[in-house]
C-alpha cells in the first residue's frame, strides 16, 4: 500500500504535503507532485495538509482517479528509487502520461 | 560443534544470532510479514518508516515467519508487533526485556525482537535493559528514542534535554539525560548500534548486522514525534545541516563528517587527543594536509575494549542535536547467556540416563528412607 | 552403646513416653539447625512420627549471645500419628543465657532444662539481659534443670585432633546432640555416616565432630546428672517408603514431578528472598530434568521471563514471598490477561513490608486474591503439610496447564521449613497433565463471496473448560499477538468494545469458576455427624487445628472438621457444609482474611480466630477456643 497524489495536483504544487512527509518521499515533477509507493510509510501526514485534497491512501481513491495510481508509479520507472527527494532534482520531468497530454 | 563441558565457558566458535532459526526455504516478501492490523500511529511518526523497514527487513533473514517473535513494553512504538505477522506480544511497561529473557532462552529457535521506547527502557524498565545487556542474551532489542513520552501525551522523557518545558516541567525539565548507546556501553553491551527511522539504507543495514550478532543487540533508533517532539532530530534530517550533524562510523574507516561546499570532502574528523586520551573533533579546512589525515581514528567497532566506542559516544549532544554519531559502535564477540543456559542443561540431560520417570523417582525416594512394611 | 566396656551394665531405668518435645536453642553460630535436623533423621529412622519447627533469626548474624542472636530448632516425635511440631517443649537445650531466656517463656512447669554451664559466664548473662545467673539465684527451681558443661566436656573429648580452642568447641553441638541421643535411644549410624560425608574433606573436624558425639553419647550413659532413658516406640504408619521432608523440598520435587509428568520443561524466573531461596537452590541441582533456573535481577524479571517461557511452551514458575508477590502483581494480571500458564508460588512470610522474613503468617491470602489491578481472578492452592507440597505442587501446575492460567501457590515459613516424614509418592500413580498445543487452524472464515479459509482464533475456548489455545512460537500458520490491552473475544485482536469487554471479564472468571467442576468433594470430618460447630482452616494450621480438634474430641465434645486446599475457586459443596453447621470457626494465622472471603461469598457468619505471632498456632489454646464454641454452640453453661 502506499499513499498517491491524484491529478487535483497539477499545477497547484504548493508543496505543502512534501514538509510533512518524514521520509523525504513526495518527489517534484514539472507540473505535479509524485509519492514514491515503495519509499513511502504510509504514515498519513500528507494527506490532511493538501489544500485541494489531492492526496489518497491508495485504497480511499475514489472510481474516477484510480489511474492516478498508476501514473505516480509510473514517475519512479526510470528514476528507481533514489531514497529521497533532496538527493535528486526531478522538477523538470513528469509521468509520462503527463508529457504525452501536455507536451 | 566439540562437547562443552559444562564449567567451560569459552567461546564455542563465532556463531549467528540466527543459527538454530530454521530457514524459510521459500522466499518471502513484507507482504508475508504485514498483519491485517490497521496502524494507528499519528500521521507522520516515525515509528511508520521503522515499520516499513522492518516488514521489508525481516523476509531478507531468510528464516521462517512463524519462528520470529516481537516483544514490546507500553508506549506508542510497543504497538509495533501488532502490525507484523509473526508472533508477538505487547507486554507491560519496562519488562519486554525480561520476557524475551524466558522466551529466548527457552527457545534456540526463535529469532526474537525486543521493541521498546526511550520511557519504557530506560526509565521503568531501565534495570531490565542492562542486565539484558550484561547477560548478553540472543536478542535484538530495538529501542525507539523520540526523547519524549509519546503515548502518555508528551511529558519528559530520561532523554529529553534539560530544560524541556513539557505538560510536567512547565518551566522546564531539570535532569540530565541518559546517552542510551554510552548506557548500552557501560552495561556491557557486546553489539550498541543507533540509526534512524527516516534512513531506510542506514537503518536496514544495522538492523541485520544486529540481528545476525549473536547476543543482545542494542539498536537506539532516532524516531520523531511530531505530535509531541517535532524538530527534534531536524538537525540530522536537513539536508542543509545533516552532513555536519551526522558523524558516521563505518568499521575499518576513518571518522570523518561534514560536507565542503565546494568539494565535497569531508571538513572534520575525528582524532584522539595524545595529551588527554580524549576523542576530539578536528577541523580538516578545505585543504586538509596528509599529516591531519594520518592522525584520523579509524573506527574500530571489534575492539574488545569499549573505552573508544564509549568516547565516541560522548559526542553527541545532551542538548538539542546537533552532533551525534550514528552506526555501529561496537560489535564483539562474547558467549550468550541463553546458549551456555541450554549448554549445562544438554550436558546435565546427556548425563542423566533412564526415563524421566525412573529419575524421577530415584530423585524423591533419595536421601535418608525408610520402609514400613 | 559406645560405652567403653561391653560389659558395664545398665544401671539406669527407662521409661515410656507416647510422645515428646524437644527444642534445640543457640547462638545462630552453634549449629542448632544441623543438631535438630540430625535429631530428626535418627527420630525418622527409628519409625516414629514427627513434625518440626526452625526458628532463625532474621540476621544471619546477629551479635553473639544475644537474644535477636538464637536460633532453634523444635522437633515433636511420637508413637502415634501427629500434627504439630508441639505446643510446649518438654526439654529445652539452652547453649547460652540468651537461648535461655528467649525460650523459657515457652516451656510448662516441670520441664526438662539442660544447659550448657560452660556458656553462662557474666558477659553473656549481661548480654542475654540477665541481672543475676538464672542457675543459681532459685528463678528456675520449678523446672528439672541439668547444669553441664557441653563446651568443657567437648574440648576435653577432642584434645587429641589437636584443634584450635575454638574449632574444638563448635563440636559441642554435637556432643549435645549425642546426649540427647543416648537419652532418647536414637539409633546413632547415620549421624556418624551423615559427619563422615560432611567433613570428609577436613579428616580433624569429622574425627572431633564424630568423638564429640560419641562422648556425648557415653557421658548420658555414665553420668549421675540423668538417671532415666526414654522410650518413644515407633509409630504405626501406612506401609510404604518414607523420608522426612521439609515444604520446600517437598515443592521443588513436586516442581519436578510436574515437569515430568506434563512433558513441559520447567523454567523458574526467580529472585532470592527468604523463606522461597530454597526452592531455587532445589530446582537449579536438577537441570538433568530439563530445568532452566533464572536468578533474575528483581521479582519482575522473575517473573517476566516465566511469563516469555510460557509462551515458548515451557511450564514458566516464579517463586518468591509477599514482598516479591507485591512487584509481580502487574506482570500476573498480564498473565491473567494473555492466558498463559504460569504458575507463582508465595512461600508467605510475617508482613507487612519486610516484616518478619523468617517467621511464618497467612496474611497473604487477600493479596494472592486481589493483589492486582482490574478483575484479574488467580486460582489459589494452598498445601497443608510440608510433605503436602508436593501434590499441591502439582494440583497448581494441573490447573494452571488446563485453564492456561497463574495459579498462585500459598505455601508459608512453617510448611517451608518444618518437616515431616512423607511417604514417597509411586511415579506411576501421580496425575498426568496433559499441554494439548494447538497444531492447526481452529476455526473457517467465510470471505464475502463465499469462499472459505482455516484460520486461528488464539481466543477461541474450550467449552468445557473455557481455556483458550496455547499456540506456541515455532508453529506454522498459528502466528498471532497477544498482549495486555483487552482482547476482542475469539480472535483476539485489541478491543475496546464495551460489550466485548464485558464479556471478557465475565468470561475470565467464569473461566477460573470452572475449575471448582474439576475438584473433589471436601473431605468433612465429623465423627459422631452430631457436631454443631465446625471448624475451617486452610494451609499449614491443617496440624494445629487437627491437633486441637482431637483434644476437643477427647475431653468428650463434638466438632466437625473440614480443610480447604483450593481457596480460589472454592469446591462446590462448601456452600451446603458451612450451611449444615451452627456455628463455623476459621483459625488463622492473619487477621481473618478467609473469614472474609466466606462471609462474603456465603452470607456466614463465620467467627475468626486470629494470631498473627509468627508461630504456628498452638493446638491447646486453640481447642480452648473450640470447646467454648462447643459449649455455646450446645447451649451448655460454662462450666
Ligand atoms: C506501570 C505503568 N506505568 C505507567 C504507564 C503509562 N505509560 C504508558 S507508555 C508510557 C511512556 C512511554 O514512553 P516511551 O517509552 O518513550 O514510548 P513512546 O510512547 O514515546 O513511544 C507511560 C508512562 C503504564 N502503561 N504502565
Ligand atoms: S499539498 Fe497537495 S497540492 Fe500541494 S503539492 Fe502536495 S499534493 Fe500537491
Ligand atoms: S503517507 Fe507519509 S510517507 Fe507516504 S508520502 Fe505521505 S507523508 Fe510521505
Ligand atoms: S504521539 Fe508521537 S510517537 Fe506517538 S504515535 Fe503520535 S507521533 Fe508517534
Ligand atoms: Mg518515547
Amino acid at each position: 500500500m502506499t499513499y498517491v497524489i491524484a491529478q487535483s495536483c497539477v499545477d497547484v504544487k504548493d508543496k505543502a504535503c512534501v514538509d510533512e512527509c518524514p521520509v523525504d518521499c513526495i518527489y517534484e515533477g514539472k507540473r505535479m507532485l509524485y509519492i514514491h509507493p515503495d519509499e513511502c510509510v504510509d504514515c498519513g501526514a500528507c494527506e490532511p495538509v493538501c489544500p485541494v485534497e489531492a492526496v489518497f491512501y491508495e485504497d480511499d481513491v475514489p472510481e474516477e482517479l484510480v489511474h492516478c495510481v498508476e501514473i505516480n508509479a509510473s514517475f519512479f520507472t526510470e528514476l528507481g528509487s533514489p531514497g529521497g527527494a533532496a538527493k535528486i532534482d526531478t522538477s523538470q520531468r513528469d509521468a509520462p502520461v503527463l508529457e504525452r497530454v501536455h507536451p | 560443534m566439540t562437547q562443552i563441558s559444562s564449567t567451560d565457558l569459552g567461546l564455542p566458535g563465532l556463531r549467528s544470532g540466527l543459527d538454530g532459526v530454521p530457514s524459510s526455504g521459500e522466499k518471502q516478501t513484507g507482504k508475508d510479514f504485514t498483519s491485517d492490523q490497521e496502524v494507528r500511529w499519528c500521521p507522520g511518526c516515525g515509528d511508520y518508516a521503522v515499520l516499513k523497514a522492518v516488514q521489508n527487513f525481516l523476509p531478507e533473514l531468510g528464516i521462517r515467519r512463524e519462528n520470529v517473535v516481537f516483544i514490546s513494553g507500553i508506549g506508542c512504538s510497543s504497538r509495533f508487533p501488532y502490525y507484523l505477522d509473526t508472533y508477538g506480544m505487547h507486554s507491560i511497561h519496562g519488562r519486554a526485556p525480561s520476557i524475551a529473557t524466558g522466551l529466548a532462552t527457552a527457545r534456540e529457535d526463535l529469532s526474537v525482537f525486543v521493541v521498546t521506547g526511550d520511557g519504557d527502557a530506560l526509565s521503568i524498565g531501565g534495570n531490565h535493559l542492562i542486565h539484558a545487556l550484561r547477560r548478553n542474551v540472543n536478542m535484538t532489542v530495538l529501542l525507539f528514542n523520540n526523547r519524549i513520552y509519546g503515548l502518555t501525551k508528551g511529558q519528559y522523557s530520561p532523554t529529553s534535554e534539560v530544560g524541556k518545558v513539557t505538560k510536567s516541567t512547565p518551566v522546564g525539565s531539570l535532569d540530565h539525560p541518559f546517552n542510551p548507546v554510552s548506557l548500552a556501553l557501560g552495561a556491557e553491551g557486546a553489539f550498541v548500534a543507533r540509526t534512524i527511522d527516516s534512513d531506510r539504507k542506514h537503518l536496514t543495514s544495522v538492523l541485520s548486522a544486529a540481528a545476525a550478532h549473536r547476543g543482545t543487540s542494542f539498536v537506539e533508533i532516532y524516531q520523531n514525534c511530531p505530535i509531541f517532539n517535532d524538530g527534534a532530530f531536524d538537525a540530522i534530517k536537513n539536508p542543509d545541516t545533516k552532513a555536519d550533524a551526522i558523524i558516521p562510523l563505518v568499521h575499518g574507516a576513518p571518522i570523518t563528517f561534514g560536507k565542503d561546499k565546494v568539494t565535497g570532502k569531508p571538513t572534520k574528523g575525528l582524532i584522539r587527543n595524545m595529551d588527554t586520551g580524549a576523542i576530539e573533533v578536528l577541523d580538516l579546512g578545505p585543504a586538509a594536509d596528509q599529516y591531519a589525515k594520518d592522525l584520523l581514528l579509524v573506527h574500530d567497532a571489534h575492539n574488545p575494549d569499549p573505552s573508544t566506542a564509549f568516547a565516541i559516544s560522548r559526542l553527541t549532544d545532551s542538548g538539542y542535536l546537533n552532533q551525534t554519531p550514528i552506526g555501529i559502535f561496537r560489535q564483539v564477540e562474547r558467549p550468550a547467556y541463553d546458549d551456555q543456559a541450554r549448554d549445562q542443561i544438554r550436558t546435565a540431560s546427556q548425563a542423566a540416563t533412564g526415563a524421566p520417570t525412573d529419575r524421577l523417582s530415584y530423585l524423591i525416594n533419595g536421601g535418608d528412607t525408610w520402609t514400613v512394611v | 552403646m559406645y560405652s567403653t566396656s561391653e560389659a558395664s551394665p545398665r544401671t539406669k531405668q527407662v521409661r515410656q513416653l507416647d510422645r515428646v518435645i524437644i527444642r534445640f536453642a543457640g547462638d545462630s553460630g552453634d549449629g542448632m539447625q544441623l543438631t535438630g535436623d540430625r535429631f530428626t533423621q535418627e527420630s525418622a529412622a527409628f519409625g516414629n512420627d514427627l513434625v518440626t519447627l526452625p526458628n532463625f533469626p532474621a540476621e544471619i548474624r546477629a551479635p553473639q549471645g544475644t537474644i535477636p542472636g538464637v536460633s532453634s530448632f523444635q522437633v515433636h516425635f511420637a508413637d502415634h500419628d501427629i500434627l504439630t511440631a508441639g505446643d510446649s517443649p518438654d526439654v529445652l537445650v539452652a547453649m547460652n543465657p540468651a537461648a535461655l531466656k528467649a525460650n523459657l517463656s515457652d516451656l510448662a512447669k516441670g520441664a526438662a532444662i539442660i544447659v550448657d554451664t560452660h556458656d553462662f559466664t557474666g558477659r553473656n548473662l549481661t548480654k542475654a539481659g540477665y541481672a543475676t545467673s538464672p542457675l543459681d539465684d532459685g528463678s528456675l527451681d520449678e523446672y528439672d534443670l541439668h547444669r553441664v558443661d557441653l563446651t568443657g566436656m567437648t574440648v576435653e573429648a577432642v584434645k587429641e585432633f589437636g584443634l584450635s580452642r575454638k574449632d574444638a568447641a563448635r563440636a559441642k553441638n554435637m556432643f549435645a546432640l549425642g546426649l540427647l541421643s543416648w537419652m532418647y535411644g536414637r539409633p546413632t549410624e547415620n549421624t556418624v555416616e551423615f559427619l563422615s560425608r560432611k567433613f570428609a574433606k577436613v579428616p580433624d573436624i569429622r574425627d572431633a565432630n564424630i568423638t564429640a558425639f560419641k562422648m556425648g553419647w557415653n557421658f548420658g550413659e555414665t553420668t549421675e546428672t540423668f538417671i532415666v532413658q526414654y522410650e518413644v516406640k515407633p509409630a504405626a504408619m501406612a506401609p510404604g517408603t518414607y523420608r522426612n521432608i521439609t515444604g520446600n523440598l517437598a515443592l521443588a520435587y513436586g516442581l519436578v514431578a510436574a515437569s515430568v509428568q506434563s512433558g513441559l520443561p520447567i523454567f523458574l524466573g526467580s529472585y532470592p528472598i527468604t523463606p522461597a531461596s530454597d526452592i531455587l537452590h532445589e530446582l537449579s541441582k536438577h537441570k538433568g530434568f530439563g530445568i532452566t533456573t533464572f536468578q533474575a535481577e528483581d521479582e519482575i524479571a522473575g517473573v517476566g521471563a516465566a511469563i516469555g517461557a510460557s509462551f515458548a511452551g515451557q511450564l514458566g514458575v516464579t517463586t518468591t514471598s509477599g514482598p516479591g508477590v507485591a512487584l509481580k502483581g502487574e506482570a500476573i494480571g498480564l498473565a491473567v490477561m494473555t492466558e498463559l500458564p504460569l504458575l507463582v508460588v508465595n512461600v508467605q512470610r510475617g508482613g507487612p513490608s519486610t516484616g518478619l522474613p523468617t517467621k511464618t503468617e497467612q496474611s497473604d491470602l487477600l493479596q494472592a486474591m486481589f493483589g492486582r489491578n482490574g478483575e484479574a481472578p488467580v486460582p489459589i492452592v494452598a498445601p497443608q503439610s510440608p510433605g503436602d507440597c508436593f501434590n499441591a505442587a502439582l494440583e497448581a501446575v494441573r490447573i494452571a496447564v488446563t485453564y492456561r492460567t497463574p495459579v498462585m501457590l500459598l505455601s508459608d515459613g512453617y510448611l517451608a521449613n518444618g518437616s515431616e516424614p512423607w511417604q514417597v509418592p509411586d511415579v506411576a500413580e501421580l496425575p498426568v497433565i496433559e499441554p494439548n498445543f494447538a497444531t492447526g487452524p481452529n476455526s473457517t472464515s467465510t470471505a464475502a463471496d463465499g469462499t472459505t479459509t482455516e484460520v486461528f482464533l488464539p481466543y477461541k475456548r474450550d467449552e468445557a473448560t473455557l481455556a483458550r489455545p496455547w499456540a506456541i512460537p515455532g508453529t506454522a500458520g498459528l502466528e498471532h499477538r497477544i498482549g495486555g490491552l483487552e482482547k476482542g473475544a475469539e480472535h483476539g485482536n485489541i478491543s475496546y468494545d464495551p460489550a466485548n469487554h464485558d464479556l471478557m471479564v465475565r468470561t475470565r472468571q467464569a473461566k477460573i469458576d470452572r475449575i471448582a467442576d474439576s475438584l473433589p468433594p471436601l473431605e468433612v470430618d465429623d465423627p459422631s455427624g452430631a457436631a454443631k460447630v465446625l471448624v475451617l482452616g486452610w494451609g499449614s494450621t491443617y496440624g494445629p487445628i487437627g491437633a486441637g480438634v482431637r483434644r476437643v474430641r477427647k475431653a468428650g465434645y463434638n466438632v466437625a472438621q473440614t480443610h480447604l486446599r483450593h481457596l480460589n475457586p472454592f469446591p462446590k459443596d462448601l456452600g451446603d457444609i458451612l450451611a449444615r453447621y451452627d456455628k463455623v470457626l476459621v483459625p488463622e494465622m492473619n487477621l481473618g482474611q478467609l473469614s472474609m472471603l466466606l462471609r462474603a461469598k456465603y452470607l456466614v457468619d463465620a467467627i475468626g480466630y486470629n494470631q498473627v505471632r509468627g508461630l504456628p498456632l498452638k493446638a491447646a489454646e486453640l481447642a480452648e477456643a473450640i470447646s467454648e464454641l462447643v459449649r455455646s454452640a450446645e447451649g451448655k453453661c460454662l462450666p
